[in-house]
């Protein structure tokens, strides 16, 4: 009798630890995610919240994807070609593919969803994303061609963000504006709930066409805003994954049982924009003196805790575009010195900076503020809401703003809108048609080793011209559980989850 | 009775008025663009424009006040801007939690309060009135996000008692309360030290009355003349605390929901001031005024209850 029990009962431990020990796959799991911020919008055509992005990427199937390399990837189209010098792309549409409605993806709505984008009275924030779109037009039903403008390098690499994801157009007829709010798309998770401020629930989609994905059953998205509560949350197991952490907790993070801390290069800059127009930054000489008078160094070390790297150019460390060659960005007193008494004040002048009222980047402006004060340069700090400081820079209203960039993966989109004379982000006023001609140069190239040498070139005069004093680039960093298993960190530091599952044991 | 509170809820339409008024310009003459902030940086001036005019921004202020003031009078408080969800609906959804907080907070105030007072009033200059004095001083002072961090730093991080964050809504009662406590702890202990302070010197004034001195003659027990004959007395000092506070404690629900991630009205709010969400911003300080005056109208009636002296007319 006694026997009898004890079979059964090794036998049910046996059964229960087989799949684990054999290391597979387990499904049917939910996980939880800590983000800093409530999503915005579902509909990735009307979205401008990075945060929102972050739902999008398991919701919205898109054209093409980036892998960890930066490379682009196949995703709902399934190959393209490049034709005419790069002013025509042909993609090949994956067959068999449904939305969570049960419509089904073809080239018609490939087109439908780029005239969705482009039309006028969407006011979509994806119209300037795909301006050189000149035509869209449905080869067969599953042949798109699509007709630029002009030739348009980074066109592939937009089509890896939210101007690339491709929404159902018979929930978009059904639902009208209210698909902010009842989003489908061809993604391996559905949306089924979003209660503000509380929580988002996405569950897995049955009919998703990559076969055996996804291994998880839900993910539910939990805004927490407080950076420390966050990461008491993920201490005390209440989620499984950490977005966006204070560089002051990494250390702890690392410290701690049962966490897993990754931390890779993002596409990040920031930096302090000078006011080309505005005195005494009209003048180059003195531009220059404050791109020598900050030590970049002391700033990662002090205001990042040592993470990220120096910034002194739009390209990341992540970028095939940075030009490592280049140092010509360090500290160096008697450049601040000589730049200061050519720009006919040697013993400095006094500015305002304006920044937002976030402590991280209070810290890195008063770093600079102690290194500028040493050669005289009085800098005062004027802390607005973001709000209010996004209208001051669109308005060109400072004579310095530090505002950071959150990258793109094509270098295209980290420099062209802010160094190009007519760039749509250029509020510093800078114009020299050696950069422009540079930057257009590069925008049309299609061969990457020529692109990077135009890139190396717009580093090195960017820094001569000095209209923004890069500071940093940001780490993204992400922690999770060690119970998360199969996730792969990518520098646009989105989290696609069609890969992950738990490992319960 | 009747008559007094009709008298004072007709009162109130003129200023509800006022506050539309108010809000309505505060949130049109700050800074920031709400189209640039929806559209992002890199908007071109057309799709700007077309943004505000979907939207009736371009009109004079005065025609956008009347129309939404029109609306509102019709109980539509127009929609989101970011999500289109109706903002009565955004509002009544998040209410409850807003709701059971404030409750929590001034249960767990009071459950503090109103023994430490009555003690310390009776046991005057004792160990007991001494440390309720030290609690007063710290509690109001403490400021509110701060004291949040250090009660989830310990009953969530060091102890593992409760959860550092989130929100379960009602039917599960227990894992309801366990969500509630730090929460309302963290509202409630300005609130409770500001009782504490109130009570016993309402208590204090109240011992050394001629009527106290004849039930203590007429032999009555010493729980008796306290509980019965003192307190109802002092708690009318405790009642007008309490009836200022409230509108102390509706603003403080934004950091408190904003630390603990609890789907408030507080957070509701903020979220729409940072996002330029006019209609919600609108809404929401709306349904604000509206409880604020409610509760202070509570506390009106309340008063003739305690004190029958006190005539309501």
């Amino acid at each position: 009798m006694r026997s009898w029990v004890w079979l059964v009962a090794l036998t049910a431990i046996v059964m229960a630890l087989a799949p684990a020990a054999a290391g597979a796959q387990t499904r049917g799991d939910s996980i939880r995610i800590g983000m800093d911020a409530d999503t915005t919008t579902m509909d990735p055509h009307r979205s401008t919240a990075a945060v929102d992005r972050q739902v999008y990427n398991n919701v919205y199937g898109k054209l093409v994807d980036i892998d960890a390399r930066f490379a682009i990837v196949p995703q709902l189209a399934q190959s393209w070609e490049i034709k005419n010098g790069g002013l025509v792309y042909v993609f090949k549409l994956r067959r068999g593919v449904k939305f969570h409605d049960g419509t089904d993806f073809n080239a018609e709505i490939v087109k439908w969803n780029f005239d969705r984008m482009r039309d006028p009275a969407l006011a979509s924030p994806r119209r300037s994303e795909i301006a050189p779109v000149k035509d869209v037009k449905v080869v067969d039903p599953f042949t798109v061609e699509i007709t630029l403008s002009a030739p348009f390098a980074p066109f592939l690499s937009v089509l890896t963000d939210r101007a690339g994801m491709m929404v159902s157009k018979a929930a978009v007829e059904k639902y009208k504006d209210d698909f902010a709010r009842n989003p489908v798309g061809t993604g391996p998770f559905r949306f089924v709930e979003w209660v503000k401020d509380d929580h988002l629930t996405l569950k897995r989609f049955d009919g998703y066409w990559e076969s055996g994905l996804p291994h998880l059953d839900e993910i539910v998205y939990r805004p927490i805003p407080d950076s420390s509560v966050r990461f008491t949350a993920m201490r005390t197991g209440q989620i499984d994954v950490m977005h966006q952490i204070h560089p002051k907790d990494v250390s702890a993070a690392r410290g701690e049982r049962g966490l897993k801390v990754s931390e890779i290069p993002s596409l990040w800059w920031e930096a302090m924009h000078l006011n080309n127009q505005v005195a005494p930054f009209t003048s180059k000489a003195i531009r220059q003196a404050m791109w020598y008078a900050v030590d970049r160094i002391v700033i990662q070390r002090v205001a990042y805790f040592g993470s990220g790297a120096p910034g002194w150019g739009p390209f990341p460390p992540s970028m095939w575009a940075q030009d490592r060659d280049f140092t010509d960005w360090k500290r160096d007193p008697a450049k601040v010195k000589a730049k200061l008494a050519e720009g006919g004040m040697p013993n400095g002048f006094s500015f305002t900076v304006k920044g937002w009222n976030q402590p991280t980047q209070i810290q890195e402006l008063q770093v600079v503020q102690a290194q500028l004060k040493e050669f005289g340069v009085d800098m005062k700090i004027e802390l607005l809401e973001f709000g209010k400081l996004l209208a001051d820079l669109n308005s060109h209203n400072f004579a310095a703003l530090r505002i950071g960039w959150s990258g793109r993966p094509d270098p295209d989109g980290n420099a062209h809108v802010f160094l190009h004379s007519k760039g749509g982000l250029n509020r510093v006023r800078y114009d020299n048609p050696k950069m422009d001609e540079l930057l257009d140069q590069a925008r049309s190239e299609p061969d990457q080793s020529k692109r990077k040498a135009l890139y190396a070139q717009v580093t090195r005069l960017a820094a001569q011209d000095a209209p923004y004093i890069w500071l940093h680039h940001d780490a993204e960093v992400k922690v999770w559980g060690e119970h998360v298993k199969g996730f792969e960190h990518i520098s646009d530091g989105m989290m696609r989850f069609k890969g992950v599952w738990l490992d319960k044991r | 009775m009747i008559q007094f509170v009709a008298r004072r809820l007709l009162a109130t339409i003129p200023l509800l008025f006022f506050v539309g008024v108010v809000t309505f310009s505060f949130v049109h003459v700050l800074p920031g663009d709400p189209a640039i902030l929806f559209l992002g940086e890199e908007a071109t001036p057309e799709t700007l424009a077309q943004f505000r005019a979907r939207l009736g921004f371009d009109r004079p202020l005065i025609a956008q006040y009347v129309e939404w003031l029109g609306r509102a009078l019709r109980g539509d408080l127009g929609r989101s801007l970011r999500t289109n969800q109706p903002v009565t609906e955004a509002i009544l959804q998040r209410l409850p939690v807003t709701f059971e907080l404030l409750a929590a907070a001034l249960v767990i105030s009071l459950a503090i309060a109103v023994p430490m007072g009555i003690v310390s009033a009776v046991r005057r200059n004792s160990g007991v009135d001494l440390a309720s004095t030290v609690f007063a001083l710290v509690g109001f002072s403490l400021p509110n996000f701060w004291l949040g961090l250090i009660l989830i730093y310990v009953f969530a991080l060091l102890l593992r008692w409760l959860p550092a964050s989130g929100f379960v809504p009602l039917p599960a009662l227990a894992d309801n309360a366990r969500s509630l406590i730090l929460p309302a702890l963290t509202l409630g202990t300005a609130l409770a030290a500001l009782v504490t302070r109130q009570l016993r010197s309402g208590m204090l004034e109240v011992l050394r009355q001629d009527y106290v001195r004849t039930a203590q003659a007429k032999g009555l027990s010493q729980g008796v003349v306290v509980g019965k004959h003192a307190l109802k007395n002092a708690l009318i000092a405790v009642v007008t605390v309490i009836g200022l506070q409230i509108g102390g404690l509706l603003g403080n629900t934004i950091i408190t929901e904003s630390l603990f991630a609890l789907p408030g009205v507080g957070r509701l709010m903020i979220d729409a001031v940072f996002a330029r969400d006019f209609f919600i911003v609108q809404g929401v300080i709306l349904f604000l005024a509206v409880g604020y005056v409610v509760s202070n109208l509570v506390v009106d009636v309340l008063y003739s209850y305690l004190d029958p002296r006190i005539r309501l007319g």
